[in-house]
């Protein structure tokens, strides 16, 4: 296990209290939470590809930036007119 | 241990206790505004140094480019994201997000209510 690995389990661990926010926040706090999330996230798979050298999963968290990006802004775009 | 080791270790230790710290602090504020204060060292710090941590590691490759260019979407998206979220935060509380909002009782724009 080297300092990537735990950097990346650190940051899982970081997740918690977003979850915990998720979970008993308001609607639009929630949200905050989860946009911390998904960066956290990214975060995350790149360290856990560099901690094991795996070069093909590097593309996960690459697809992931893109794809969290455009569903949070279509989420805060629902929540803002209709939900 | 190298020198490029060592480094790379100092600047995961920053981020790793950048990202913990500030998700407290999403967890310890008491309103969307504040929390969303905590997402930006998240957003666009953080990614930094993971990015440098990787860098210095592995030098200019395919996984170092990688590496940065998803952090990048992350960089960039973060402000936009952000702005959004608080855009969306003050039309569900006032109906409006200019600055008049709240002064009148205009409904919400979009809302049927």
């Amino acid at each position: 296990m080297n300092a990537f690995v735990i950097a990346a389990i650190v940051m899982l661990v970081a997740v918690i209290p977003c979850g915990i926010v998720v979970v008993r926040g308001k609607v639009m706090d929630a949200v905050v939470a989860y946009e911390a999330v998904s960066s956290i996230v990214v975060m995350a798979l790149v360290l856990l590809a560099e901690g094991f050298r795996r070069s093909g999963e590097f593309e996960l968290p690459v697809l992931l930036a893109v794809l969290l990006f455009g569903s949070g802004l279509v989420l805060v775009r629902f929540l803002e007119r209709w939900l | 241990m190298t020198v490029q080791d060592i480094a790379a270790d100092i600047l995961l230790g920053l981020a790793a206790a950048l990202v913990l710290a500030s998700s407290v602090g999403i967890l310890v504020m008491r309103d969307t505004y504040q929390r969303l204060h905590y997402v930006t060292p998240i957003a666009l710090i953080a990614p930094l140094l993971v990015g440098l941590a990787v860098l210095v590691r592995s030098g200019w490759s395919a996984n170092s480019s990688q590496t940065w260019l998803a952090l990048l979407f992350v960089v960039i998206g973060g402000p936009f994201l952000t702005h959004a979220t608080i855009r969306a935060a003050r039309i569900r509380e006032k109906g409006d997000w200019r600055a008049s909002a709240g002064l009148d009782n205009q409904p919400p724009s979009g809302r049927d209510d």
